[in-house]
Order: structure tokens, then C-alpha cells, then sequence
């Protein structure tokens, strides 16, 4: 036990001792807009994990749900225990490749993500479409996707889905910082 | 007589009904400054229970209002909203504290290596223990 321990500790500073090559943020935004007749929800949740391999273009994103803050408390409870069920699935996450990471400068550049996202459980491939800009000190990534509830199995009971959109809006706003 | 009382009884109860349900949609957020804390801790015991067994650990502290104590190894604020990082033991990870935007206008007054107690409600473990909606109480 001992051993894997340190081989593990080994490999996490491996993982991290080259880290001028790996930009991360810890406060990344992600916030998500349903639109409907009746009402439209917002979430907003500011602690997102993303890291760029800044050598390879590979990107990896972790989120809490339960992090999801809304203006309504009912809604978060109902977001949290009926729809996601953050209790069995408390996370959900990305990982993909930025295609022609290295053409992106200093000045904001299109970019295309692919890669595979995990949300209650349920995974799928998606295509992101971003802006990127990356200097020394910093790549910020922006951009926004839509996603569809049924994909991820989230059921919405029909006594309220005229008040949730089956298409949901998803910005994100990424600022990492080389990690040290 | 007995008609025109039932007509006010029905809508005496579809006005009780409209106010109940108005209060349940509008049913407000967990006050973490008024509300007692589940657990008290330590950001080291903290992050260890998570790297320890994160299932185990989700179970007994998800969604509950923790008390944490700390010392401040970064303060970082991001759309208005202040985040303060809690130094533990361990070589990596601590403990990630949000804190409500009133308490984020009090963050200048905070210095990295001070200790700190901070309340909030503890959301998971990515690479630190995230808890949203914290308030400083001392």
C-alpha cells in the first residue's frame, strides 16, 4: 500500500514538476441558461477545474454540481436532487483536445474542442467552438455550446417541462495560469 | 346560503393554496451566517478524509454546512466573488472556500499566512474541497 502510495506521489510530481508546460485554474466560470415560455433558469457556478497541456493541447475539466449556485433555492434543490442527482453523481467532466493549439496567439483566436463531456453519468462526444488566447502568463478560454437534456438522461417530470428548455445554453470562461 | 359557503370555502382554499405555493417557489436559500454548523474541522482533516476515500467522504460532509479552520494560503477574486485557499498538510491540495458577495467586500482585509474560521457548505472534491457560500467568522 505503502508503495503505490509513493509510486502514486511520484508520478503526481512528475505529473506537475515540468508544470511550466500546464496552465490551470481552480476559478474557472461555467453558468448555464434555460430558455422558456414560462420562466428562464440561470446557474452560475465559479469553481471549475480546467487544466491545458500547454505541449500537447489536450484539456481537462472537472466540475462539482452541487457547486451550481441559482436565484431560486427550490430550483437548486430541484436542479440538484431530481434532474442531476448531484448526490450519485457529484462531478461531471470534459476531456478533449484543442485542435491547432499552436496557432493560437496572443490576440483572440478561434478555436475547436473535441472531446468527450460526462454529465450525470452519461457520456458524450461534442464539439466545442472557443476563443482562445494565450500569452506567457496565461490562456483564457470563452465561448459557449448548447446541450441537449436527453442525451445525458436527465428527466424532467411533464408537470414541468414547459419550464425547462431541452436545449440548454452553456457559457464557460476559463482564465489559467501556468501552474507552479 | 349553504351554496354561497361553499364557493367562499373553495376560494378561501385556493387562496391559502396560491399562498403556499408562492412561498414554495420562492423559498429562500440556506442562510449559512444564521444556520448552526453540521461539522466543525480542520482544512487538513478535511482534505485527507477527501484523498482518503472520496466516497466515504461525500457522504458525511456533501452538502452540509462545514466550519473550517485555516491558515489563508491565496486570496483570489473572480467576478466580484472572493475565494480563499486554506493550506493543509498535505504536498498537494487544500481547501477551496467561495465566499457570498457581501463577504467578499471584506477580503481586503485579509492576509495570506493569517488563520482564519471560516463557515460554508462544502460542495466535493476536485483537486481541493470546494465549499460555496462561505462567511468569515473571524
Amino acid at each position: 500500500m505503502k508503495i503505490i502510495y509513493t509510486l502514486f506521489l511520484f508520478l503526481f510530481v512528475a505529473f506537475f514538476a515540468n508544470g511550466q508546460e500546464r496552465f490551470l485554474t481552480k476559478t474557472g466560470t461555467i453558468s448555464f441558461f434555460s430558455k422558456s415560455p414560462m420562466e428562464n433558469i440561470e446557474a452560475e457556478n465559479s469553481q471549475v477545474l480546467s487544466i491545458v497541456d500547454a505541449d500537447s493541447g489536450q484539456m481537462a475539466i472537472a466540475i462539482l454540481m452541487q457547486s451550481f449556485l441559482f436565484e431560486k433555492a427550490l430550483m437548486q434543490e430541484h436542479f440538484n436532487e431530481n434532474y442531476v442527482e448531484s448526490e450519485i453523481y457529484p462531478k461531471a467532466t470534459f476531456k478533449g483536445n484543442i485542435i491547432d493549439f499552436d496557432k493560437i496567439s496572443a490576440t483572440e483566436t478561434p478555436v475547436k474542442i473535441f472531446g468527450v463531456i460526462t454529465i450525470h453519468g452519461e457520456s458524450q462526444k461534442i464539439t466545442i467552438e472557443a476563443i482562445a488566447k494565450k500569452t506567457q502568463v496565461a490562456i483564457l478560454m470563452t465561448g459557449d455550446f448548447y446541450i441537449n437534456l436527453a442525451d445525458f438522461a436527465v428527466d424532467i417530470p411533464s408537470i414541468v417541462r414547459n419550464k425547462i428548455a431541452q436545449k440548454i445554453k452553456v457559457s464557460f470562461r476559463f482564465n489559467h495560469k501556468p501552474y507552479k | 346560503m349553504t351554496a354561497k359557503k361553499i364557493i367562499f370555502g373553495i376560494l378561501l382554499l385556493f387562496f391559502f393554496g396560491a399562498i403556499i405555493g408562492y412561498k414554495i417557489y420562492n423559498k429562500p436559500h440556506v442562510n449559512v451566517a444564521q444556520e448552526k454548523a453540521a461539522i466543525s474541522s480542520t482544512a487538513s482533516v478535511l482534505l485527507e478524509a477527501f484523498s482518503a476515500d472520496e466516497t466515504a467522504a461525500n457522504l458525511k460532509y456533501l452538502g452540509k454546512i462545514i466550519q473550517v479552520k485555516g491558515v489563508i494560503s491565496k486570496i483570489e477574486i473572480v467576478n466580484k466573488k472572493g475565494s480563499i485557499s486554506l493550506e493543509t498538510e498535505a504536498l498537494f491540495g487544500s481547501v477551496l472556500c467561495t465566499l457570498t458577495p457581501e463577504e467578499s467586500l471584506s477580503i481586503k482585509e485579509l492576509k495570506i499566512g493569517q488563520e482564519i474560521l471560516l463557515k460554508g457548505i462544502c460542495t466535493g472534491f476536485l483537486m481541493d474541497v470546494v465549499l460555496v457560500k462561505c462567511i468569515i467568522k473571524n
